[in-house]
């Protein structure tokens, strides 16, 4: 019994765990980006995750009342990470319709929602976010057509896709807002992303183009940055503190 | 296999005939000649990058071919650097390394100019591609670093200072390798609205992140004693890299969000 213990806390121990996580890590790539989220979303796989963040905040811990400072900063910076991720995840399922955690609108120009729809067609009703969004243009922005593109016969591609919209919260006067890829829009704890578009016809059988704007909630994101940050720094002290190693008696192990 | 009739080509085609004039000057012993010949290797390679930037009007570290032209001319500086930080000459092996890079740019990779998607329009972009860029190269290097340590006996002092230039060459490139893996997760939260989402290249570059952490727990507790089986965990984080740089983005298997290559 003593022996296992001193075995799991030691580093021959961390070794297997960072090459088992390794080929479980690569055993997920091979389930596809949906499957694998399913996956580890999963109670028992979060109470997997949890325990070894426990596990790590504990070596994190130790590193620390040994004043070793970069080992420290880099398992307490991954298990705060994780820990941000479980909270996202505990946020997610317990999403309610009037306080939903993910989803996403489809909108037409002069379209106006708070609703959020979920699955492959938008059919599944999510929930209602607490302010309106009414779509007042939704661009597509193409680059200048080059030769290359003239002699295949194709438009250029696409350079930008932008919904402007404005946003009515309760006791805030409406305001407009563009909604770009790579810039999404920040309203009432909720991140609001250029997702998608498609073609569709509006009720006077008029062609019509819409856009689909997803919506992410995730109060754990604060707590992963802050991970990210820790565990960055506790990087950057370990490697200055290897090639330190090196003007001393060259051996860098403690 | 094409052969690429291009200005382009014609670059790249020149830097690999640099670096194998380089790794035959060092197989001959020309210590002046190989210098000056890794040194014109390099120029040619910044040159390929340059024009390739030129080309297409934006920074060129969109798809693999891209990629790999700018680990080419990684290369040279950070083989500089590992030779005045350990005292180490790698070059004859860096310069065959170069060799290896730059084939499949020369040979496979299509030269096609794509322009930037409204996704890769970001600020973020060269900061995670180029941490990658020098990330890997640093861990080839590493590797290499490490070759003679795989061999049974040989000169301990020797095996001392390799064993450090490669630890320390590989503490350097998991600083890189980090920045990139944290810069992508930033990014995708700002452009696919999650840091994380288990996207097959995401879920490989952590694998190769947690391989070299083994390698760093396993140094850690061994030291010098078992540097063949510390050396051998190097080569397989070079396999992980290897197969994140060429099956992961070539592979149907594994389609996902980073298909831009």
């Amino acid at each position: 019994m003593k022996k296992a213990i001193i075995f799991l806390t030691g580093l021959g121990a961390a070794v297997w765990v960072c090459l088992a996580c390794a080929l479980f890590s690569a055993y997920l790539a091979f389930l596809g980006a949906d499957r694998a989220s399913a996956f580890m979303s999963a109670p028992f796989m979060r109470s997997a995750v949890a325990v070894l963040a426990a596990a790590i905040c504990y070596s994190g811990a130790r590193a620390l009342t040994r004043r070793r400072f970069d080992s420290a900063a880099l398992h307490l910076g991954c298990a705060c990470v994780m820990a941000g991720w479980l909270w996202g995840q505990q946020a997610a399922k317990s999403a309610t319709t009037g306080n939903p955690a993910k989803g996403s609108m489809a909108l037409i120009d002069g379209d106006v929602s708070d609703a959020l729809w979920d699955g492959p067609y938008l059919t599944n009703f999510v929930g209602r976010v607490p302010f309106t969004i009414r779509l007042e243009k939704f661009i597509i922005e193409h680059y200048a057509q080059s030769g290359v593109d003239r002699d295949a016969g194709r438009m250029a591609p696409i350079r930008e896709y932008r919904s402007r919209v404005t946003v009515s919260e309760p006791g805030k006067a409406p305001y407009v807002a563009n909604i770009r890829v790579n810039r999404p829009l920040r309203v009432r704890g909720y991140f609001v992303y250029q997702m998608s578009w498609g073609t569709t016809v509006d009720k006077f059988r008029q062609p019509a183009v819409y856009t689909v704007l997803q919506f992410i909630r995730d109060p754990g994101v604060p707590l992963v940055y802050a991970g990210f940050a820790i565990l960055f720094t506790g990087v950057l002290l370990f490697t200055i503190r290897v090639f330190r190693s090196g003007r001393e008696a060259g051996e860098g192990a403690a | 296999m094409t052969l690429k009739l291009t200005a382009q080509g014609g670059l790249i085609y020149l830097t690999a005939l640099l670096f194998l004039a380089t790794a035959l000057a060092g197989r001959l012993g020309r210590r002046e000649l190989r210098r000056w010949l890794w040194a014109a290797a390099f120029v040619a390679a910044a040159a390929s990058v340059a024009w390739r930037g030129l080309h297409t009007g934006h920074p060129p570290m969109q798809n693999l071919f891209e990629f790999f032209l700018c680990m080419a001319a990684a290369l040279w500086p950070l083989s500089q650097w590992s030779r005045w930080k350990n005292g180490i000459d790698t070059e004859t092996r860096d310069a065959l390394l170069g060799v290896v890079i730059l084939f499949p740019a020369g040979f496979i990779f299509s030269e096609e100019v794509r322009r930037l998607p409204p996704a890769l329009q970001s600020p973020l972009f060269i900061p995670h591609v180029a941490s990658y860029v020098a990330g890997y190269v640093l861990m080839a290097r590493a590797a290499l670093i490490a070759l003679p340590l795989l061999r049974r006996g040989g000169d301990a002092g020797e095996m001392r200072a390799a064993d450090l230039a490669a630890r320390q060459t590989a503490a350097a490139g998991f600083t890189l390798l980090t920045s990139g893996l944290l810069l992508g997760a930033v990014w995708g939260k700002v452009c696919w609205g999650n840091y994380w989402h288990f996207d097959p290249k995401e879920t490989w570059s952590l694998a190769t992140w947690l391989v070299y952490g083994g390698y760093f727990h396993y140094r850690l507790k061994h030291g010098m004693r078992s540097r063949r089986a510390a050396a051998a965990l190097l080569w397989a984080g070079l396999l992980f890299v290897i197969l994140t740089l060429t099956w992961i983005n070539l592979s149907r298997i594994f389609a996902g969000l980073h298909n831009y290559a």
